[in-house]
C-alpha cells in the first residue's frame, strides 16, 4: 500500500455550513478547514489517544514532561519542539509563537469561543527557541484538549495586529501540510501545498501527497449528496443515515462509519417537573425506551449505550447499572410510584396526567425520528410526550436555561471530555438543573489527578453513580457516517471534535 | 409629478423607515436567545469568555441604549461589525449582493418574458384548451414545493444526464461568464416558475376586464385586425396594474431566495440573511432588514411614478 503512494491531484470535500471565520479560536463551528493548515503541538489520533505533531513527544509523567508540585496543586509543562519546523511562509517556529498563542487568546480584547486553559496558565518559560515550559496553576489532566492543540498562532505575522479583524481570519498562517489560497465566503475554500512543510513519509518523500485541497460550502445536505452522485464533491461527512443507502451503490464511492465521540440522551428537567425526581419514575421511562427500536428506525447505524461515557474510552464502565427494555418492569416501577392508567390510558396521579413536553433539534432529522420512537414507546407505557422541538438559538437557549420537561440531544466531545460540564452542579451544559454532592465529588476527584489509575477509578465511580441516579438516560451512540472517493488513499476518520483533516498530510489519490 | 412633490414624498419615507427599524429592533431582541448562544454549542467555553464577549459587543447595555446607539450608527453609515464573522456588515452585504442580483434579476426577466405572453394568450382564448392548460399550469407553479422541484431538476439534470452542474455559482477556478450561466440555469429557472405562475394570473385578469370595455369593442366595431385590437389599444392599458405588482417583486429580488440559494449553494443574501438569524447576528440582521425595507419603499415610490407616467388618468397633485 504505502508503495504506491502518487503524488498530486486534489480533493474535493463538501461541508454542510457556511464558514464564519477560519480563526480556529473564534470559528463558531468544527475547524475542519483548519486542520489542514494550523497545527497544534499534539493531536488526537483515530483512536482518540494523543500524538506529538510540532512537540516531538507527548508529555507525561513519566517521560518526565509533566511534573507536579510537591504541594500537589500546581503542576509544569515541558514541550520540546520539533526542530526544523516552519510556518507556511518559510519563518522557524520557536518556543516565542506558542507563548504568543497563550497570551494573544487569552487577551480579553480577542473574541473567541476556545479560550479554554488560557485561564489555568499562569506563566510559560522559553528557555531556548525549542524547549516551552508552561506553569499551570492546577493539576489539569485535561490540559491537552484545549490550547496547543487547537492550533499554534505565529508570532512574527500578529505581534501587535487586533486577532478580531485581521486577515489572518480570512488566511490564516499555519505550519500544516497545507496553506489557504483563497478563500471565497459562502462558496469554497482553496488550499494548496505548503512547500515548507516539515513531514516526511517513512521513505523520505517529501508530504503531504496531494496538490491541494477544496473545501466546498454546500449548506443543503440533498444537494450534497447530489454533488456526491455527480462527482463534484468527492468526500462529505455527516451523511443523513437516510441517504445512505442510495450512496452505498453509487459506484467508485465508499462509505466510513465514523464512531464519534457522542451520545444522544434523554434528560429530565429536575428543576420544574415534580413528577421526575421520583428517581422509580426516571427508571421507568429508562426500562419503557426500546434502544434497538431507536437503533434501528436510523438505519441501524447508531450503537445502544449504557453509560454517558462512550465505549471507545478505556474507562468506560461495563458493570454500570443496566435499563434493557422491559415494558412491565417499567409499568410495575410506574404503579408503584402511584401513577394509575386513566380512563384514556394515560397515567394520572393526584389527578395530574402523565403528559410532558419532549424538546429536540428542529431540523435535525436523525433527532426528531429518534424523538417519535421514544414518544411511541413511552406511550405503551401510558406516558404521553407531545414533542415541542426548536431551532437555531431559540432551541440552544431552551437548552441552556432549562425551558423543557424532557430534552432529546446529542454532545460530541474532545478527546477528554470534562463531564462535569453537562452534570456538576454548576456545569454550563447542566440546564436541567442537576445537583448530585457526591457525583460533584467524584468529577472534581477525576478532573484534578494526573494519575490514569485514579482518572478511571473516579470516572467509574461516577457512571455507576449516574446510571443509579439516572437524571438522564444514555440511549445510542450515533456514528458520523463519511462518503468517500475510493480514489483515496490513507484517509483515515477521526472520532474526536479534532474533525477527520486533523491528518491529511499522508492522503493521497490513486 | 413635479420635482417638490417627489422630494415631499422622499421626506416621507424617513419617518416610516425610523418606525420599521424601531419594530424590526424591537421583535428581533424579542426573539429567544442572542448571538452568543451559537458559541454554548461547543461543551469547552468558559463562561468568564462569554461574559466578555457580551461586554466587547455592547449586549449588556439595556435595550434601549442599544437601539438609539444603533440608529445613530446606521444613519451616519456606521454600519459596524458582524458578530458572527467579525467583518464589516457592509462588506458581508457587498460580497452577497452581486450573486443575488444576478439570480434575482434573471429570473424577474425570465419570469417577465414568459408570464406576459401566457397571461395574454390566456385571456384572448378564454375558456380554450390552451387557456385551461396555462391555468393548470399556473396553479401548479404556486402550489409546487420549490425544494421538491428542484431537487427533481437536479436529479435529471446533473445526476441522470449529466448536462448542468446540480449547484454552485462557478466550476472552482473558472471565471467565464459562459460557465455562469451554465451554473444560473437551474436556479434561475426554478425561481422564475413561482413569479410566472402569479404574474400570469394578474395579466389574464386584467386583460380580460380590458378586452370587455366598451372601446375594445369599438376599435372591433372600425374594422380592426385582432392583432391590432389586443395589441396597440388593450394590452397598453391592461399592462397598467401589472406595473404595481411587477414593481412590488421587484424589491424582493433584494431580499434573496432563501430556499432557491440554500438548495443550490448560491452564495446570496438570502443565505447571508438565514445564517445571521441562525446566530441572531443582531448588525447584519438590522442591515438587511432595513436594506430590505428601504427597497420596498423606493419600489413602492417608482410604481407610483410609472403608474403615472402610463395612465395619463392618474395625475399627482
Amino acid at each position: 500500500m504505502a508503495a504506491a503512494q502518487q503524488r498530486g491531484g486534489t480533493l474535493t470535500v463538501g461541508l454542510g455550513y457556511d464558514i464564519d471565520t477560519l480563526n480556529v479560536y473564534s470559528t463558531g463551528f468544527l475547524g475542519d478547514v483548519q486542520a489542514a493548515v494550523v497545527e497544534g503541538l499534539v493531536a488526537p489520533d483515530a483512536k482518540a489517544n494523543y500524538v506529538p505533531v510540532l512537540a516531538t513527544q507527548v508529555p507525561t509523567v513519566r517521560n518526565g514532561g509533566i511534573k507536579v508540585a510537591a504541594d500537589g496543586k500546581s503542576m509544569t509543562v515541558t514541550y520540546r519542539l520539533r526542530p526544523g519546523a516552519k510556518w507556511s511562509d518559510g519563518q522557524p517556529l520557536t518556543s516565542a509563537d506558542v507563548k504568543f498563542t497563550w497570551e494573544a487568546v487569552k487577551n480579553p480584547k480577542f473574541i473567541a469561543e476556545s479560550k479554554d486553559g488560557t485561564e489555568d496558565i499562569t506563566s510559560i518559560d522559553t528557555p531556548n527557541a525549542t524547549t516551552v515550559v508552561v506553569n499551570y496553576k492546577r493539576v489539569a489532566p485535561d490540559f491537552m484538549s484545549t490550547l496547543f492543540t487547537f492550533g499554534i498562532l505565529p508570532k512574527h505575522a500578529l505581534d501587535g495586529k487586533d486577532l478580531n479583524t485581521d486577515t489572518y481570519n480570512e488566511k490564516p498562517l499555519g505550519t500544516g501540510p497545507f496553506r489557504v489560497k483563497e478563500f471565497r465566503r459562502g462558496q469554497y475554500v482553496i488550499l494548496e501545498r505548503n512547500p515548507y512543510y516539515w513531514r516526511k513519509d517513512s521513505k523520505g518523500v517529501q508530504l503531504p501527497y496531494l496538490d491541494g485541497m477544496i473545501f466546498k460550502i454546500i449548506p443543503d445536505s440533498n444537494t450534497l449528496v447530489t454533488q456526491l452522485r455527480t462527482g463534484e464533491v468527492q468526500l462529505a461527512y455527516g451523511i443523513p443515515y437516510s441517504q445512505v443507502k442510495q450512496l452505498d451503490g453509487v459506484p467508485g464511492m465508499r462509505i466510513v462509519k465514523n464512531n464519534v465521540l457522542s451520545w444522544q440522551h434523554l434528560d429530565f428537567n429536575l428543576k420544574t417537573v415534580d413528577a421526575f425526581k421520583d428517581p422509580n419514575v426516571r427508571k421507568a421511562f429508562a426500562y419503557a425506551i426500546n434502544k434497538s427500536a431507536v437503533s434501528k428506525a436510523l438505519g441501524g447505524y447508531p450503537t445502544p449505550i449504557n453509560s454517558v461515557v462512550v465505549p471507545v474510552f478505556s474507562y468506560t464502565n461495563p458493570a454500570v447499572p443496566k435499563y434493557d427494555y422491559n415494558l412491565t418492569r417499567a409499568k410495575q416501577l410506574l404503579d408503584a410510584a402511584g401513577w394509575k392508567p386513566g380512563p384514556d390510558g394515560i397515567r394520572v396521579k393526584d389527578g395530574k396526567r402523565m403528559s410532558f413536553k419532549i424538546m429536540a433539534q428542529a431540523g435535525r432529522s436523525t433527532d426528531e425520528d429518534a424523538q417519535q420512537v421514544i414518544i411511541a414507546s413511552l406511550k405503551q407505557a401510558g406516558i404521553e410526550l407531545q414533542p415541542d422541538n426548536k431551532s437555531g438559538v431559540a432551541f440552544r437557549d431552551a437548552r441552556y436555561k432549562g425551558n423543557y420537561d424532557l430534552f432529546y440531544g446529542g454532545w460530541i466531545t474532545s478527546a477528554d471530555p470534562t463531564y462535569s460540564v453537562f452534570f456538576g452542579s454548576k456545569g454550563v451544559n447542566n440546564g436541567q438543573g442537576y445537583s448530585n454532592p457526591r457525583i460533584d465529588t467524584l468529577l472534581t476527584r477525576a478532573e484534578s489527578t494526573l494519575d490514569p489509575t485514579q482518572r478511571t477509578a473516579a470516572l467509574r465511580e461516577f457512571q455507576t453513580a449516574l446510571m443509579t441516579d439516572l437524571p438522564s438516560i444514555p440511549i445510542t451512540s450515533n456514528p458520523s457516517m463519511i462518503a468517500v472517493t475510493e480514489k483515496l488513499g490513507g484517509f483515515v476518520p477521526n472520532p474526536t471534535n479534532m474533525t477527520n483533516f486533523v491528518n491529511t498530510s499522508g492522503w493521497y489519490l490513486k | 409629478m413635479n420635482a417638490a412633490h417627489l422630494l415631499k414624498r422622499l421626506l416621507g419615507t424617513l419617518p416610516l423607515l425610523l418606525g420599521v427599524s424601531l419594530l424590526l429592533f424591537g421583535v428581533l431582541h424579542l426573539a429567544p436567545g442572542g448571538p452568543l448562544d451559537v458559541y454554548a454549542d461547543n461543551p469547552s467555553v468558559s463562561p468568564e469568555a462569554l461574559a466578555q464577549m457580551r461586554v466587547a459587543f455592547g449586549l449588556d447595555q439595556p435595550l434601549p441604549v442599544q437601539y438609539v446607539s444603533w440608529v445613530t450608527a446606521f444613519f451616519t453609515g456606521e454600519w459596524g461589525y458582524s458578530i458572527r464573522t467579525a467583518r464589516p456588515v457592509s462588506q458581508e452585504i457587498l460580497e452577497r449582493l452581486g450573486p443575488t442580483l444576478i439570480l434575482g434579476g434573471t429570473s424577474f426577466v425570465l419570469s417577465l418574458l414568459i408570464a406576459l405572453p401566457l397571461g395574454i394568450v390566456s385571456a384572448v382564448r378564454r375558456y380554450s384548451g390552451v387557456d385551461y392548460l396555462i391555468t393548470f399550469l399556473s396553479f401548479l407553479g404556486v402550489s409546487m414545493p420549490v425544494f421538491w422541484l428542484a431537487l427533481m431538476l437536479q436529479l435529471l439534470f446533473a445526476v441522470q444526464w449529466r448536462v448542468l452542474p446540480s449547484a454552485g455559482i462557478q466550476t472552482i477556478g473558472s471565471n467565464s461568464v459562459l460557465d455562469l450561466l451554465h451554473h444560473l440555469i437551474l436556479p434561475a429557472f426554478i425561481l422564475a416558475f413561482a413569479s410566472v405562475a402569479g404574474w400570469s394570473r394578474y395579466m389574464r385578469s386584467s386583460m380580460v376586464e380590458v378586452l370587455g370595455q366598451d372601446y375594445v369593442r369599438t376599435a372591433r366595431a372600425k374594422g380592426l385586425t385582432a392583432g391590432r385590437v389586443v395589441y396597440r389599444h388593450a394590452l397598453r392599458n391592461a399592462l397598467i396594474p401589472i406595473i404595481t405588482v411587477v414593481a412590488l417583486d421587484f424589491a424582493t429580488i433584494l431580499s434573496g431566495a432563501v430556499i432557491t440559494e440554500t438548495i443550490f449553494a448560491w452564495p446570496g443574501i438570502g443565505r447571508l440573511f438565514i445564517e445571521s438569524m441562525n446566530g441572531r447576528d443582531y448588525p447584519v440582521l438590522m442591515a438587511l432588514m432595513m436594506a430590505g425595507s428601504f427597497a420596498l419603499v423606493i419600489s413602492n415610490l417608482l410604481a407610483d411614478l410609472a403608474y403615472a407616467a402610463v395612465d395619463p388618468r392618474i395625475r399627482y397633485e
